[in-house]
């Protein structure tokens, strides 16, 4: 018990840290910005990919019907970069003063200034074709992921700190309002994009030819290698079961820094889903949303609010329970989390901490073996209620089904304490004995 | 009419507790306008309220909007995560209405 005492204090300061540092902050805005985009996308995805729809409506119709619908997703959930562009920009501008909506525009036209504007084409035929004044869809989304936050943050900087050197063209008082705000933009506007075109030459000379491939061979793809393994998944699961149990939100501390990371791994996922081709990362944000958080709220607490719902005798925890049930269904936890409570509470330390392990492994062995589909990379919201959200997010009932498999594990494991708990307090506090 | 704001990390699990909180005030005949905020909005929303209170869980959030409250002249504080674990309408109701009445007598 004292040991955690010791240990909140430090833990406090990090998630202070981490949940209030700008640019995290401005990170997880911007991603946020995307949200309502991404669900319509998704319906979409999801209608147009529904299991069996082919045997249902005959395969050339359900071919129409992906691409009436395919457009959809691909003008939100594929050029997911192009959002976060505009939203670093515009929330960097806002906190620092700047007028935020040419913040938001001028980290996008840098970011597209860096962008190939060809892409190369192998016909049939196996000739190749350089298609110029084309945007290539994966450079927005997926794969320029890295490269829109890193510029975006500096295109940002840049238009800020020019304006607060106040390099801006001073119009007379008898301008109207709208017309000398465009020309305050005008030289932090210009001298930004002077930057990034300078950026766009020099890369021109390099082996990688553009500062997208660079930033992806040597920041994103490693990052997300790393990001993806089952040890660094496991580290950051038992950070948010660790600051939780100190009553810290886990989850907005540790998303704050693997966010970028799983985020650009989804639409990895997506854009493999979306082309047909075979999906390429187990570990996502919709694996660590859908298949931990999804069991119930941050560690996986559903099966536990069952136990204290309808197993435990003890007054006292059969209303926790009770409480906390209707909104464990959709896996908001804190009454269960503060109620029971889960927060410094040595009992329960052991299944809290061990069970989501055990279930990240669970989960990751039976994508990793192909018995369970791997997420498709369609944004499914943490709210959604279990079997539901697994069949969503991997286009499959086996997701469901494994989602129900967690739920038996985090029972078995919660079990043992929880009726150890309910026992000492039938003996400690008689008088409130419910009959069961 | 008070105006009471409270936040967490997306404003779910405090508003839960904004149902409850509505409830006792109406029992109590409290007049008080009672509503949660994800932390983003808080920038926007803690000008139109007469106190600021946190979930617990985010705590952190406290020492990020302590001067923006000292410059309103509002309290702000953390709920008490045994209040906050019950859903005890009542009991943070009482803290609000507490708080701004040492607040005001300042």
């Amino acid at each position: 018990m004292s040991f955690f005492e010791k240990i909140e204090e430090p833990l406090m300061s990090v998630g202070e840290k981490l949940n209030n540092n700008k640019i995290l902050q401005i990170l997880r805005d911007s991603f946020m910005l995307a949200f309502p985009l991404t669900i319509f996308g998704s319906i979409t995805l999801i209608i147009a990919n529904f299991p069996f729809l082919s045997d249902l409506i005959g395969a050339e119709a359900a071919g129409t019907l992906n691409a009436l619908l395919g457009p959809a997703s691909t003008a939100t959930m594929s050029i997911a970069t192009v959002f976060l562009c505009i939203g670093i920009g515009y929330y960097f501008s806002k906190d620092k003063g700047c007028d935020p909506i040419f913040g938001g525009a001028i980290a996008l036209a840098a970011f597209i200034l860096v962008t190939p504007m060809e892409v190369l084409h192998v016909t049939e035929e196996g000739t190749e074709l350089i298609i110029s004044n084309v945007l290539d869809i994966n450079r927005l989304g997926a794969k320029g992921m890295f490269v829109g936050m890193i510029g975006s943050f500096l295109a940002a900087a840049l238009y800020c700190w020019t304006t607060k050197k106040n390099w801006t063209i001073k119009m007379p008082d008898s301008v109207p309002p709208a017309v000398s705000k465009s020309f305050t933009a005008l030289i932090p506007a210009c001298l930004t994009l002077t930057v990034f075109l300078v950026i766009r030459i020099a890369f021109e000379f390099t082996p990688w030819t553009n500062i997208h491939d660079f930033i992806y061979e040597v920041v994103q793809a490693p990052l997300t290698s790393l990001g993806s393994t089952l040890g660094a998944t496991l580290v950051a699961i038992f950070a948010v079961q660790l600051l939780w149990f100190c009553g810290l939100h886990g989850q907005i501390i540790v998303n704050s820094v693997l966010d970028p990371i799983w985020n650009a791994l989804t639409l990895e996922n997506l854009t493999a889903f979306q082309a047909g081709t075979e999906i390429p990362n187990i570990v996502t944000k919709q694996f660590i949303e859908i298949f931990t958080v999804g069991i119930g709220g941050s560690g996986m607490t559903l099966a536990a609010v069952l136990i204290l719902a309808f197993i435990c005798k003890h007054k006292q925890l059969r209303q926790v329970g009770r409480l906390a049930l209707p909104a464990g269904c959709f896996n908001v936890n804190e009454p269960v989390i503060y109620g029971l409570p889960v927060v410094l509470n040595p009992t329960i330390v052991i299944p809290w901490i061990v069970a989501p392990i055990i279930n990240v492994c669970i989960v990751y062995f039976a994508m990793a073996s192909g018995l369970v589909p791997l997420t498709t990379g369609v944004t499914v919201p943490w709210t959604t209620p279990i079997f539901l959200s697994g069949m969503l997010a991997t286009n499959s009932i086996m997701g469901g089904v494994i989602q129900l498999v967690e739920l038996a594990v985090v029972f078995v494991c919660w079990l043992p304490f929880l009726k150890s708990m309910d026992k000492q307090l039938l003996k400690d506090y008689p008088e409130e004995t419910q009959s069961a | 009419m008070k105006k009471i704001l409270l936040a967490c990390s997306s404003g779910m699990s405090t508003s839960l507790l904004v149902n409850k909180m509505i409830q006792a005030a109406k029992d109590q005949g409290i007049e008080a306008e009672i509503w949660a905020v994800g932390q983003s909005q808080v920038p926007a929303e803690i000008e139109k309220a007469d106190i600021i209170l946190f979930g617990p869980q985010m705590r952190f959030l406290k020492k990020k909007f302590e001067g923006k409250a000292k410059e309103l002249n509002i309290p702000i504080d953390s709920i008490a995560p045994v209040l906050y674990g019950r859903c005890d309408g009542a009991g943070v109701l009482k803290t609000a209405l507490d708080l701004i009445d040492k607040n005001g007598a300042k």
